[in-house]
């Protein structure tokens, strides 16, 4: 990490010490000034794209094939509630989510609970769920949480695949739909806008917890465990409880989907496969950001339907999703804005990187105030200790 | 009640199945012992083992067990290869993490490839002696089975007695137990790592060939195979060897014993209730190290 | 005053003894220093003081409060703060935000709230002017040199606000200038009324920082003392020397 930060940083710096000669304040404002303007403007096109997309959509596919996306870029925003505050990597999502939808469906079709009733019931179950299963993963470190969320979705499939009697077994499950009379279009169009709204809250809690004390909690638990709780954080209860709201969220996302698609196969709802996507879709994105599981799960989202139109299901899926996990893992573990912010950085000759790094300028600045703090062999002496 | 004598022939089937977990889990201990690395991909090597030697059977005729003799070394390299050019490349901060993603990428383009090159027919070998079985006891053991517990057996105590006794055991064992020590001592350990991570996916290439002579094989089967090997080793304790060895056989058999009573998916579960049970009452595992209590 | 007592610690890893039924007692209000030569059990103590590991048997009260077992932020939050060997901040927060993640809230409340209120960051920032690193507010504290890091881990410590500060080895690796300017830093925050135990292996630091010595050797405690006591005591002499 310190080998891939350390040239940006000093390159940006040559940069603006050879040309802002300007003030050292007046630049940020401007180019902030021009972000901010920016950022509304992308919001404004995204948000109208959103809402005229099922009146301007060619035809009911182009529908489905959104509400898919918006379904994972639920999936992949709700993981990366674990993933992106906590660091813990949960390769076993895809549990909660079938959870979610087969929780939704047996409660509707064995307890004749309304659709909507049902899918919060549900939702609520699984946060339940998600305790003891949290207790049993989160009490001592990475290895054992990666290895307890694999064992629940393989478990679970063993369950729902077993348990003929009470959910369908193989065969899977059908769910009844939540509105009856209603046309195909139309019910697309309101299942549309439903995911969306799913999309909005679940982005909004994310961007809540980012801002809030417990975030920050959360956050210094991805950095260093041992250090959070020296400084007093009750690492094991913050843990746990962004474990059910990321649980409850996916449950959300699959049993909305359940009501939606009308047909339950376990093979697909507990599959290690659909938890894969949601870390690829996290990551490449970038798991910091707020919008970072969003623009993944679009890019791989889309990619996955483009190729099962074009190519049907081949286990080159398997092959392609795989080599991307791997480059992702291996060349870019912070995903793909922080990247690309690097590269526009570059390319529009500003000194900053990210909002939250100072220039390197600066930093040299402070090096040479704070003097004697900055011993020769530091550099060394830290390789060592990492 | 079932009978006296099917009890003890499923106790002795789950032995020679806890021979196998034994083996494969010892691979993944000295994974995790190395360098804190859950690997993934490891049933997926196993399961690729399986195919070869399923396919070299049906190519050319050859018994599985020689493949051995290709798939072993081959295995060996392939992971001496992926902890230097792979595993080492990842940041020291987020390796644990980062390991699991990337060995679980490799579980899948191993099953992509073999679904693409095998398809995903479900595939056995039908050898002379597939059928043959002993009496022992009264109870009716196939040929194939007892082979590939030898196998097993034959290669834990090899790797048992060469991590014990001979000089690389010992740096290994050395650069397990305290990296930088072994280091101050002049064990080469990067060499010493990549070389553990090579015997344990050996490891996987024997168990391979054990699981092709008895079972049939598809690409996806390496899932039913990593879910109760981590169980074995959670439960064995994290990064013991022979932890993971005892809890390869008691879970095996107690498979074993309720399959008995029980649908095969159901006897199942008794490995992910050990897992969940053993992570929520005793996290460092039974017969654990002090390597488990962090992690 | 009593502050923090430990009576009957003992810990082994694996058959062997890193402490062994130690019963010590710091001092209130005091700097207290804790040396030994390397694997006397000066960290394993450490650890186990703070719970970041569970010792075998024994007791740890402080200030009439049983700490026994708990876990390490229970005993953050019972007052008593620390820093690591070989220094550990948060890599990839802001110097800031490193301070902040000491803020421990309360309520439910406090919780939801905004991690940058006025009143937080005035008083980290306070903080990082004490340490003199307040221009480096915005830097990402991998970006800073090791002393820098060593100053930031100190303002973090203390803005959890604790009365007992354990400090492990607070010199390590760090130029002389710097090492002049914590022990001032630790004079004066004694002086405040802060008790501090230090590990350490500068022995001029110690026996001219401290005022009461506990020398480790082999998991228990030879000597203890004013450092004028220390510094002519030949058990000590005998364990450094290897007599």
């Amino acid at each position: 990490m310190r080998s891939d930060s350390e040239p940006r940083t000093t390159t940006s710096g040559s940069r603006t010490g050879g040309g802002g000669r300007t003030g050292p304040l007046a630049a940020p404002i401007a180019r902030h000034r021009v972000a901010l303007g920016m950022k509304l403007l992308l919001y404004a096109v995204a948000l109208t794209a959103l809402f005229t997309f099922p009146d301007v959509a060619p035809s009911r596919y182009e529908v489905t094939v959104a509400i898919t996306l918006l379904n994972y870029a639920v999936l992949a925003t709700a993981w990366n509630f674990v993933g992106g505050f906590t660091g813990y990597i949960s390769l076993g999502h895809g549990a909660f989510a079938g959870l979610g939808a087969y929780g939704t469906a047996l409660l509707v079709v064995k307890a004749e609970l309304p659709s909507f009733p049902a899918l919060f019931a549900a939702a609520a179950l699984v946060g339940l769920i998600a305790v003891p299963v949290g207790y049993a993963a989160l009490r001592v470190r990475g290895a054992s949480f990666v290895i307890v969320s694999i064992a629940l979705v393989l478990v679970l499939l063993l369950v729902f695949q077993s348990w003929a009697s009470f959910t369908g077994g193989s065969r899977g499950m059908v769910v009844p739909r939540p509105f009856p009379g209603m046309l195909r279009t139309e019910h697309h169009r309101v299942f549309y806008f439903l995911f969306a709204a799913l999309l909005a809250l679940a982005l909004v809690t994310w961007w809540l917890i980012d801002r809030s004390r417990f975030g920050l909690g959360l956050k210094s638990i991805r950095e260093d465990e041992d250090k959070a709780q020296a400084l007093g954080t009750p690492t094991f209860a913050y843990k746990l409880v962004v474990f059910v709201v990321s649980a409850v969220f996916t449950a959300l996302a699959g049993g909305l989907y359940a009501l939606w698609f009308g047909d339950l196969d376990p093979v697909f709802q507990f599959s290690i496969l659909s938890g894969a996507y949601m870390v690829l879709m996290a990551l490449l994105g970038g798991v910091r950001h707020l919008y970072g599981p969003l623009l993944g799960a679009l890019v791989v989202g889309y990619a996955l339907e483009y190729s099962k139109l074009e190519y049907g299901d081949t286990p080159l899926h398997l092959v392609t999703a795989g080599l991307l996990l791997a480059v992702v893992v291996l060349f870019m573990p912070d995903g793909v804005i922080p990247a690309v912010r690097g590269l526009a950085a570059r390319f529009l000759g500003g000194g900053q990187s990210s909002i939250r790094e100072v220039t390197a300028a600066e930093l040299l600045h402070g090096q040479r105030a704070a003097g004697s703090a900055a011993p020769p062999d530091s550099r060394t002496r830290k390789e060592v200790s990492s | 009640m079932p009978s006296a004598g099917l009890v003890f022939q499923s106790v002795l089937l789950g032995l020679l199945l806890g021979g196998l977990y034994a083996l494969l889990a010892a691979g993944l201990t000295l994974y995790f012992g190395i360098m804190r690395v859950v690997m993934i991909a490891h049933s997926a090597f196993l399961i690729l083992a399986a195919y070869l030697a399923w396919w070299a059977h049906r190519e050319t005729g050859v018994d599985p067990l020689l493949t051995l003799v290709v798939t072993v070394p081959l295995f060996f390299l392939a992971g001496v290869a992926l902890q230097r050019l792979l595993l080492s490349r990842l940041s020291p901060v987020t390796l644990t993490m980062m390991s699991v993603l990337l060995t679980f990428a490799i579980a899948l383009v191993i099953e992509g490839l073999l679904g693409y090159a095998f398809s995903g027919t479900q595939r056995r070998i039908r050898l002379g002696y597939s059928s043959t079985s002993l009496e022992l006891f009264g109870a009716r053991i196939a040929v194939v089975k007892l082979i590939g517990f030898a196998l097993a057996a034959l290669s834990l105590l090899g790797l048992y007695l060469l991590l014990k006794h001979s000089r690389f055991g010992q740096a290994l064992r050395a650069t397990i137990q305290h990296r930088e020590a072994a280091r101050l001592l002049g064990i080469d350990t990067d060499r010493v790592a990549g070389y553990g991570f090579g015997l344990g996916l050996a490891t996987a290439a024997v168990g391979g060939t054990a699981l092709s002579l008895d079972s049939t094989i598809y690409p996806s089967l390496h899932w039913h195979w990593i879910g109760p090997l981590m169980a074995i080793i959670v439960v064995g304790g994290l990064g013991s060897v022979p932890g993971a060895a005892i809890a390869a056989m008691t879970l095996g058999m107690m498979q074993s014993l309720l399959q008995i009573e029980l649908a095969a998916t159901w006897a199942q579960t008794i490995f992910y209730l050990a897992l969940f049970g053993t992570l929520a009452f005793r996290p460092q595992g039974f017969f654990g190290g002090r390597l488990a209590q962090r992690f | 005053m009593s502050g923090l007592e430990i009576t009957g610690l003992s810990k082994s890893f694996g058959g062997v003894c890193a402490l062994d039924d130690v019963s010590v007692a710091f001092p209130h209000g005091k700097i207290n220093a804790l040396i030994g030569p390397n694997g006397s059990g000066k960290t394993t103590f450490f650890n186990c003081v703070t719970g970041m590991i569970r010792a075998d048997s024994g007791r740890i009260t402080y200030r009439g409060q049983d700490l026994t077992g708990r876990p390490p932020h229970r005993i953050a939050r019972a007052g008593i703060g620390r820093s690591f060997q070989l220094c550990r901040v948060f890599p990839r927060m802001t110097v800031l935000d490193n301070l902040l993640c000491a803020v421990q809230p309360r309520t439910l409340r406090a919780k939801a709230g905004r991690s940058h209120s006025r009143a937080e960051t005035e008083r980290a920032r306070h903080w990082l002017t004490r340490m003199g690193i307040d221009h480096l507010e915005r830097a990402e504290a991998q970006n800073l040199s090791w002393g820098q890091q060593k100053l930031l881990e100190l303002a973090g410590v203390l803005m959890s606000e604790p009365e007992t500060i354990l400090l492990d080895e607070p010199a390590g690796g760090v130029n002389p200038a710097l090492i002049d300017r914590i022990c001032a830093l630790v004079s004066e925050l004694n002086a405040e009324g802060r008790t501090f135990l230090v590990v350490e292996h500068n022995m001029d630091l110690v026996m001219s920082l401290s005022h009461h010595i506990v020398v480790f050797d082999r998991g228990w405690p030879i000597a203890e003392g004013p450092p004028s006591a220390i510094r002519s005591d030949e058990k000590v002499l005998g364990a450094y020397l290897g007599v």
